[in-house]
């Protein structure tokens, strides 16, 4: 058996919105019982006297990497196959900034919001709202906007090709930067807990 | 030596650290190397599903589809002198590197159909799924769908269906055949161009509604 599921044919269309559904709930599940359906938790990465979301993305970026590359080296997933979403580098450093003060503004992020959402929370309806509004707007100005949203296409890149890198060096260099961030973002906590 | 006591947290990160250490070494890639399941695509071969027919092609480029990529094989200038309505230029040596997701749908034709035999071969073997040739390659083309033909002796059923197939040739800029004299006065100024090589002749622009998906 060899992975990406969907596209070896093992299941189709149809049963992988089930699946979807599935790993949606756990996903959710798993970000509420870590605290993450509370607007708090989140802004206080910002304020950087609680570093979770800095950590758990991090993690998340480790675990997953290690389990593709590795996957990929027995051969039990065909990289090839994997979608990756291609580059523009310039609109989707605009486009993260965006999201990045709208998770500031809000203290959601898409994923957070819709968790908290499902535990009834008043401002995650609110935050859901403003999503709603923001990709309204968002198709309404597209056809404005829409030579620079298409700006600066490099395609399906991977930074071991963007700096011509052994894959396995990345690899490693991403773990350091981790372990290194959270070193730091421990000690960061523990400087800011202490001055107030 | 005693081992200094260590959190959890500080364990995970020195498994991390020992995992990535290792994947230094690691080749997850295989590259141009590939791995084929030989009796599923001679399976495929034999039940003849990777298919497409030119007509069946040609209702598609009508209705204006976007579901599916069209591939011509040949060299540029033979792409130049002639394509199929819609069809990329996509020489055999720069298939590999040629963006196609492996979800798509692409259909690929040649002059004969040997060279999209071998494209749709190389493209199976990387993974692609849903490729599909053109029954017959360009000459079938030119034979079923711009210069169809109608024998003289046709019955009714063949005849309804060379009009169906008469219309989709105009619409493509090519000449219906008919060998039913009553039914075409001008049947004599067409003959002629039946034995000329009919591509020169054929729309240089493309026809119908072009609408080329990009992925999304």
């Amino acid at each position: 058996m060899t992975a990406p599921l969907l596209k070896y044919g093992l299941f189709g269309d149809e049963f992988s919105l089930v699946l979807a559904f599935v790993l949606g709930v756990g996903f959710g599940f798993c970000l509420e019982r870590a605290g993450f359906g509370s607007a708090r938790k989140l802004a206080a990465q910002f304020y950087l006297y609680d570093m979770s979301v800095f950590k758990v993305m991090f993690t998340a970026i480790v675990t997953a990497m290690l389990g593709v590359t590795y996957l990929g080296w027995i051969g039990w997933l065909d990289l090839n196959l994997v979608y990756l979403v291609p580059t523009y580098l310039k609109p989707q450093l605009v486009g993260g900034l965006v999201l990045g003060v709208g998770f500031v503004v809000g203290g959601y992020c898409p994923g957070t919001s819709v968790a908290a959402l499902a535990t009834g929370r008043i401002d995650a309806m609110v935050y859901a709202l403003g999503i709603a509004a923001g990709t309204l707007a968002y198709a309404e100005v597209y056809p404005a906007i829409k030579p620079f949203v298409n700006a600066d296409a490099m395609g399906q890149v991977t930074l071991p090709e963007v700096l011509g890198l052994p894959w396995g060096v990345v690899v490693f260099a991403v773990v350091v930067i981790a372990v290194l961030g959270f070193w730091g973002a421990t000690k960061i906590e523990r400087w800011i807990g202490s001055r107030s | 030596m005693r081992l200094p006591r260590l959190t959890l947290n500080q364990k995970l990160g020195a498994i991390a650290l020992a995992l990535g250490a290792v994947a230094i070494f690691s080749q997850p890639h295989r590259g141009p190397f590939v791995k084929l399941d030989t009796r599923e695509l001679a399976l495929v071969v034999e039940e003849q599903v990777d298919h497409v027919t030119a007509p069946e092609l040609a209702a598609w480029i009508v209705e204006g589809r976007a579901d599916y990529r069209l591939l011509d094989l040949r060299t540029a200038q033979e792409y130049a002198a002639y394509h199929i309505p819609t069809a990329e230029n996509v020489p055999l040596p720069g298939l590999a590197d040629y963006p196609l997701l492996r979800n798509e749908k692409i259909v690929l034709y040649s002059e004969g159909g040997i060279h999209s035999a071998q494209a749709w071969m190389l493209l199976r073997a990387q993974g692609y799924e849903a490729v599909y040739m053109v029954l017959g390659g360009l000459e079938a083309w030119k034979d079923e769908v711009l210069f169809p033909s109608l024998a003289a002796d046709a019955n009714p059923q063949q005849r309804a269906q060379f009009e169906r197939a008469a219309a989709l040739a105009q619409f493509f800029g090519g000449q219906p055949r008919s060998g039913d004299a009553a039914g075409a006065p001008a049947a004599t100024v067409e003959l002629p161009k039946l034995t000329a090589p009919p591509p020169a002749a054929g729309p240089a622009t493309p026809v119908g509604k072009k609408k080329k998906k990009e992925g999304c």
